[in-house]
C-alpha cells in the first residue's frame, strides 16, 4: 500500500513540475518578448497550475469521495446487522486497512455473541432460582409451622408468615436483619447462636420452651408451647452456613394429652368407687360380718346396684369413647318423638311417684318427626327426665314438652323441672365428661357422663343442640334440638 | 368406754360397710359426710381416730386434716385416709395434720379394722373378749 501512495505522491510532484515547467517556460517567453510583466506573467503561470492540477486530480478526488461513500455505507451495514462476518468492499488501495478493521469487527462480533450466550444463560439461571425461591417461599408460608432461617452472622436470610406471626415482626421487617434486633428474644436468639457454635450436623437440637404470643387487636398476649427444633445447615465450604429454627406449637397437643390423662385419672376414680363398695361388701359377706338374714338380703342388694353402676359407667365410658373416635355408625331410619317421649315419661312414672312429683308430657299435636336413631334419642329424653326427677324435690313438677320449630326445622323437646337449679359457674361445664355439681353430689348418685353422651348423641350424631337454662333455686330448663325430617327426604338405613 | 371413731366418706355405702366392720369389732362409730360436717364433730366429740375419703364435697380429706391441726383439740387425733386416686398425694400432702396412713380404694374392711387396732389398740369390747376367753 506504501508504494501505490508514494508512486500517487511522486505522480502528482512530477505532474505539478511538468505543468510548473511548461508554464514558466511559456511565461519566460512572453516576458521575453516584453509582452507581459513579470508579475502578470507569474500569476497566469500559478492559474495555469491550479487548472491543470485541478482537473488532473478531479478523477482522484471522485474516487476517493465515492470510496468514503461507501466505506461509511458498509460501516452503517455492521452497525445495522448482526451477520457473523461483515464483508466490506473498498477500493482496492484501502483493502489492507479494511480487512484488519474487517478482522477486527468479526472478532468483536464473536466476543459479543459468546457474552449474549452467556447472558441468556444467566438470565435463564437466574428465572430458575427465581421461580424455585418462589416455591420455597410458597412452601414456607404455607407451613403452619414456623420457620425462620439464620445464616453464618445469624442474620435473617429467610422467614415464614407463621413465624412472624408467632414472634411478632414482619416478614419484610425481618430479613437480612440481626436475629438480636427481630426475635426480641433472648433465650430464643441465644439458642440459634449456641447451635450455629456447637455445629453439629448429625443432632437436630429440641427444646419444648413457652413462648408469650402477642395479642392480636389489643387481646392479652397468650403463652403458648412450642416444640423448637434447630438444625446446622452446611455451606459448600462444609462449614456451618447457618440454622434453620423450626417453632412447632404443641399447645394443643399438650392439652389433649392432659386432657386424656385427666379422663383416665377421673374414670379410674370413678371405677373405684363401685368396686370398693362390691369388693368391702364381699369380704363383708365372707367374714360373716352380716349376722342376720335382713342384713345379708342388704349386702347382696348393694353389691348387685353397685355392679349395675359399674356397668352402667363402663358402657357410657365405651360409647362416648366410640362417638369420639367416630366408630358409631347409627340406624338412622324415621322417628316420631311422639311416642318416644311418652314411653320415656311413662318409664320414669313410677320413680316420680315414689317422690310425689308432678310428671307430665305436653306434645304438640304437629308432626314431630325427625330421622335418627330411635334407641339413641330415646336414652337422650329418658336421661335428662331422669335427671329432673333426681334432682327435684319432692312434691316438685316435671314438665316433657315437644313441639317443632319452624325457623331451624327442627323439632325441640324440653324438660322443664322445679328442682335445684344449677349454679352459673357448673351451667358452661354441666356436659362435660365426669363433671358433677359438686353440691348435688349428695342429692343423687350419678356418673358424671350422662349429660356428656346426651350431648355426643345430639349434637355428634343427629347434628342437632342440647343446652340448658337455668337459675339456681329456680329450677331448669334441659332442651335439645334435632333437626326435622322434610318431606321427600329418604331414609339412608 | 368404747374408742370412739369418725368415718367420713360422701359414699353412703363405704360409710355403712366400714362403720359395721367397727362396730362390730366394737369400737363406738361416728359417721359424716363431707369434710365439714366432720370437722363439727370431731371438734364436738373428740374421737380417738378418722378414717376419712379423700375426695368429697365442700371439703377435701386433706382439708380436713388441714383444719384439726388447727385447733388444739384435735391437733393430735390420728387420721387414715381412704383414697380412689393414690397418686394424687404425694409425701409433702402426708405431713399436712396426724395423717398415720392411706389406704387405696378398692379397700378390705378387714385391713381397716387392722390398722385401726394398731393405731388405737383393740376395742374395751374386744379387749374383754379376749379377756374372758382367756
Amino acid at each position: 500500500m506504501l508504494k501505490e501512495v508514494l508512486a500517487a505522491i511522486f505522480g502528482l510532484i512530477a505532474l505539478a513540475s511538468a505543468t510548473a515547467g511548461v508554464a514558466a517556460a511559456g511565461l519566460l517567453w512572453f516576458v521575453g518578448r516584453g509582452e507581459v510583466s513579470i508579475l502578470t506573467g507569474a500569476a497566469i503561470m500559478f492559474g495555469l497550475c491550479a487548472v491543470v492540477l485541478t482537473v488532473a486530480l478531479a478523477p482522484a478526488g471522485l474516487m476517493v469521495a465515492r470510496s468514503m461513500v461507501r466505506l461509511k455505507h458498509d460501516l452503517e451495514q455492521i452497525a445495522q446487522d448482526n451477520e457473523q462476518h461483515p464483508v466490506m468492499v473498498g477500493p482496492k488501495w484501502l483493502r489492507p486497512i479494511l480487512d484488519a478493521f474487517t478482522e477486527a469487527v468479526d472478532r468483536f462480533r464473536q466476543r459479543e455473541n459468546a457474552f449474549r450466550n452467556q447472558l441468556r444463560d444467566l438470565e435463564i439461571r437466574h428465572r430458575v432460582v427465581d421461580a424455585e425461591r418462589r416455591q420455597i417461599e410458597a412452601v414456607l408460608h404455607a407451613l403452619r409451622d414456623g420457620v425462620i432461617v439464620t445464616d453464618s452472622f445469624n442474620e435473617i436470610t429467610m422467614v415464614n408468615e407463621t413465624a412472624a406471626e408467632i414472634l411478632g415482626f414482619t416478614v419484610e421487617q425481618a430479613m437480612r436483619k440481626p436475629i438480636d434486633d427481630v426475635l426480641n428474644n433472648e433465650y430464643l436468639s441465644e439458642l440459634v447462636r449456641s447451635t450455629r457454635e456447637q455445629a453439629n450436623f448429625a443432632d437436630r437440637r429440641h427444646v419444648e420452651y413457652d413462648l408469650p404470643i402477642p395479642g392480636h387487636n389489643g387481646e392479652p398476649e397468650e403463652e403458648r408451647a412450642f416444640e423448637i427444633t434447630l438444625t446446622c445447615v452446611e455451606n459448600h465450604k462444609h462449614e456451618v452456613g447457618g440454622v434453620v429454627t423450626i417453632l412447632h406449637d404443641i399447645t394443643r397437643e399438650r392439652e389433649v394429652s392432659q386432657l386424656k390423662s385427666e379422663f383416665v385419672s377421673k374414670a379410674s376414680h370413678e371405677l373405684r368407687t363401685p368396686l370398693s363398695s362390691i369388693r368391702a361388701y364381699v369380704e363383708m359377706l365372707v367374714d360373716g360380718e352380716a349376722t342376720d338374714e335382713a342384713s345379708r338380703r342388704e349386702f347382696y342388694s348393694v353389691i348387685h346396684n353397685e355392679t349395675d353402676r359399674l356397668s352402667r359407667l363402663i358402657d357410657n365410658m365405651l360409647n362416648i369413647s366410640r362417638i369420639e373416635a367416630g366408630i358409631v355408625q347409627i340406624e338412622r331410619e324415621h322417628v316420631d318423638m311422639k311416642p318416644l317421649i311418652q314411653r320415656a315419661v311413662e318409664t320414669l312414672e313410677p320413680q316420680a311417684r315414689d317422690k310425689a312429683q308432678m310428671l307430665n308430657a305436653k306434645i304438640a299435636e304437629v308432626d314431630l318427626s325427625v330421622e335418627g336413631d330411635a334407641d339413641m334419642l330415646y336414652q337422650v329424653v329418658l336421661n335428662l327426665i331422669s335427671n329432673a326427677v333426681k334432682y327435684t324435690p319432692e312434691n316438685g313438677r316435671i314438665i316433657v314438652a315437644a313441639d317443632s320449630d319452624n325457623l331451624t326445622r327442627s323439632v325441640v323437646v324440653t324438660v322443664t323441672d322445679t328442682g335445684l337449679g344449677i349454679p352459673p359457674d357448673a351451667v358452661s361445664r354441666l356436659f362435660e365428661k365426669f363433671y358433677r355439681v359438686e353440691n348435688f353430689k349428695r342429692v343423687a348418685k350419678g356418673t358424671g357422663l350422662g349429660l356428656n353422651l346426651c350431648k355426643h348423641i345430639v349434637e355428634t350424631l343427629h347434628q342437632g343442640q342440647i343446652g340448658v337454662d337455668s337459675k339456681l333455686g329456680m329450677g331448669s330448663k334441659f332442651w335439645f334440638s334435632i333437626p326435622m325430617r322434610y318431606a321427600g327426604s329418604q331414609s339412608a338405613a | 368406754m368404747a374408742s370412739k371413731v369418725l368415718i367420713v366418706d360422701d359414699e353412703a355405702h363405704i360409710v355403712q360397710v366400714v362403720s359395721l366392720k367397727l362396730r362390730n369389732a366394737g369400737y363406738e362409730v361416728l359417721t359424716a359426710v363431707d369434710g365439714e360436717e366432720a370437722f363439727e364433730i370431731a371438734c364436738a366429740e373428740c374421737p380417738d381416730l378418722i378414717v376419712t375419703d379423700f375426695q368429697m364435697p365442700y371439703m377435701t380429706g386433706l382439708e380436713l386434716c388441714q383444719a384439726l391441726a388447727s385447733e388444739t383439740t384435735t391437733t393430735d387425733i390420728p387420721v387414715l385416709i381412704l383414697t380412689a386416686r393414690g397418686y394424687a398425694l404425694d409425701d409433702d400432702d402426708l405431713q399436712i395434720g396426724n395423717i398415720k396412713g392411706v389406704l387405696s380404694k378398692p379397700f378390705s374392711p378387714r385391713a381397716i379394722l387392722q390398722q385401726v387396732k394398731d393405731l388405737i389398740g383393740p376395742s374395751d369390747a374386744d379387749t374383754s373378749r379376749e379377756a374372758d376367753a382367756a
